[in-house]
């Protein structure tokens, strides 16, 4: 299959079920709500070393919070309930509670809830204050600018991550520009983030390593550089790889990111010294679920 | 929709509790007729004291001209209740869910004991909203209740729970012993509000004319809740809350532990 001049690989990306949930951070400006929103989910790339993998959903305007105030939609996703709890309550903690005027609030619905306010309620050491409106908890905590409001618990979600397509071009400002590019398409897409920095990974592993200590080691098929020496996935044509990992709350949100990024990066085409597209995949044993890049182009 | 009609001349008081769409889902206006009601302390059929229509059993219509029908919609639990006229004591009592809507004015003790569901009242309340039934410890447990109009002393009195929002003013111990939850009068009210408070919030839209000598001054803060509380309020009782976020908070009463707060416009 060639799009545009794009040679489109007969394979697939292979994601895995992961726990994941949304908050909604809320601030006197979007300058404050982002700067709690970068901070909480920042440090958040990959579970491999990160606990999560979390980012920006989107921007909200002041119509679309539960206070009236501008914000942003968070999206975290973790191997384990445990884990996301974990890691959820520290960066809450860590990074909402401290940040100016900052208020946070449950994004999901859901049977199964994680402790948001639940526990960081005690930072108010017995001047906290519960109030339930609609059914939902809130705790109102007192801090040195006013007072911290926190929705008691969000709600967990069955979610899917580790989604992915490479990109393979001319040159490395090449790849980079047809990237930034699907990145910009996929954050269109409601329930999915690209949670690398700038939504862009340079840095493709394959499982395993000569080192036992280490559970992945770099790509080498995709490495420029390790051509000739390497079992190459790479045409004498192809200077860069980049890899757009996507984590989605469901299978919908997935195929739908995935495919406005394959086709933002189709759209700069061969002329935009795209070569070709393909995915990472760990022969099917690991992931449940799997996205072929051509049914999805079909 | 199913509606009662008071009979004209009706004398005396009749008690509605149990009288509610649920019980009278299923039911035929002659099965209707036949249930038995409480009028001035002896058991009569419903037949006698109001004309019976049959309709949609998940909405219930009650038309009266005087305030003699106590505990309406006491115990409702689903289901709309709409009340023309006004209603006496008692109404919405043990609510656990639905909606009351009273179209006149309440009597005495609306919401007391109330778990749940909405009241909306389109004229003025009685005493003792939301109020600890005579005998029972704690009042208004959850819910909301909304009052376009004013209501009389007491209103909130042991509330453990729950919202209520009033348009007009509030008699003297507005709030008074007050456990926990959020009272919100627009208007005036009486002396001594929050006398007793232990936690919870009285939201007040004038500055009272005199608080407890057991309340502090904290001074003028902005709160977030309060932008939580108005877009929630928003959507049940329009304007009802002061605009904006930042408030003189009274703390108190200092007499009952203090954790309780009076907020007013600053």
């Amino acid at each position: 299959m060639i799009l545009n001049g794009v040679a489109i690989d007969d394979t697939y990306a292979e994601a895995f079920g992961m726990k994941a949930t949304r908050i909604l951070i809320t601030a006197d400006s979007m300058t404050w709500a982002r700067h709690a929103a970068t901070a909480a989910f920042g440090f958040a790339t990959s579970v491999i070393a990160c606990g999560c993998e979390a980012g920006i959903e989107r921007e909200l305007a002041t119509e679309e919070t539960p206070d009236g105030r501008p914000g942003v939609a968070g999206l975290l996703f973790a191997v384990s309930t445990k884990e996301l709890a974990k890691q959820l309550e520290r960066r809450v903690g860590q990074c909402v509670l401290t940040c100016p005027g900052t208020a946070v609030f449950a994004g999901s619905d859901g049977e199964e809830r994680l402790p948001l306010g639940k526990n960081l309620r005690y930072f108010g050491d017995g001047w906290q204050m519960s109030k339930v409106l609609a059914g939902r908890r809130y705790w109102r905590i007192p801090v040195m600018d006013g007072e911290f409001l926190a929705e008691e618990s969000s709600g967990l979600l069955r979610a899917i991550g580790g989604g992915n397509f490479l990109v393979l071009a001319r040159s490395r400002g090449q790849a980079l520009a047809a990237c930034e590019a699907a990145v910009a398409a996929v954050a269109r897409v409601p329930g999915a983030i690209t949670p690398f920095p700038g939504g862009v990974v340079r840095s493709g592993s394959k499982v395993g390593s000569r080192y036992k200590t280490l559970p992945a080691s770099t790509n080498d098929a995709f490495c420029p550089t390790l051509r000739g020496v390497s079992n190459s996935e790479l045409g004498p044509e192809v200077e860069a790889v980049l890899e757009i990992v996507i984590d989605a709350l469901d299978d919908a949100s997935m195929k739908a990111a995935m495919l406005a990024g394959l086709h933002a990066v189709c759209a700069v085409g061969a002329a935009g010294g795209i070569v070709r597209l393909s995915a990472g995949n760990y022969g099917g044993k690991l992931g449940q679920f799997h996205y072929r890049l051509r049914e999805l182009l079909a | 929709m199913t509606t009662l009609t008071l009979r004209e001349g009706v004398p005396g008081r009749v008690d509605l509790a149990g009288i509610l769409p649920d019980t009278l889902a299923g039911l035929a206006p002659a099965a209707i007729s036949t249930l038995s009601l409480e009028h001035d302390g002896r058991r009569v059929a419903l037949g006698e004291l109001f004309e019976v229509e049959g309709g949609d059993p998940d909405t219930l219509l009650i038309q009266c001209d005087r305030a003699c029908l106590d505990n309406l919609g006491a115990g409702l639990g689903r289901g709309r209740l709409i009340v023309e006229g006004p209603a006496g004591d008692g109404a919405g009592r043990a609510m656990s869910g639905g909606q009351l809507l009273l179209g006149g004015d309440a009597g005495d003790f609306l919401a007391s004991a109330m778990r749940g569901g909405t009241i909306h009242v389109a004229g003025n309340v009685g005493d003792w909203l939301g109020a600890a039934p005579i005998g029972e410890r704690t009042g208004m447990a959850g819910g909301v209740v909304a009052v376009a109009g004013s209501v009389g002393a007491r209103a909130g009195d042991r509330m453990r729970r729950g919202l209520i929002l009033i348009r007009g003013q509030a008699g003297e111990y507005c709030g008074s012993r007050l456990l926990a939850g959020t009272l919100v009068v627009a208007g005036g009210c009486g002396a001594l509000a929050g006398f007793g408070l232990r936690r919870g919030t009285l939201v007040l839209g004038r500055p009272p004319l005199h608080l407890p000598a057991t309340f502090n001054d904290a001074g003028p803060v902005e709160l977030t809740y309060l932008g939580l509380l108005g877009r929630h309020a928003e959507g049940i009782l329009p304007s009802v809350l002061p605009t904006g976020t930042r408030v003189r908070r009274y703390v108190g009463d200092l007499a009952f532990g203090g954790k309780g707060e009076v907020l007013v416009p600053a």
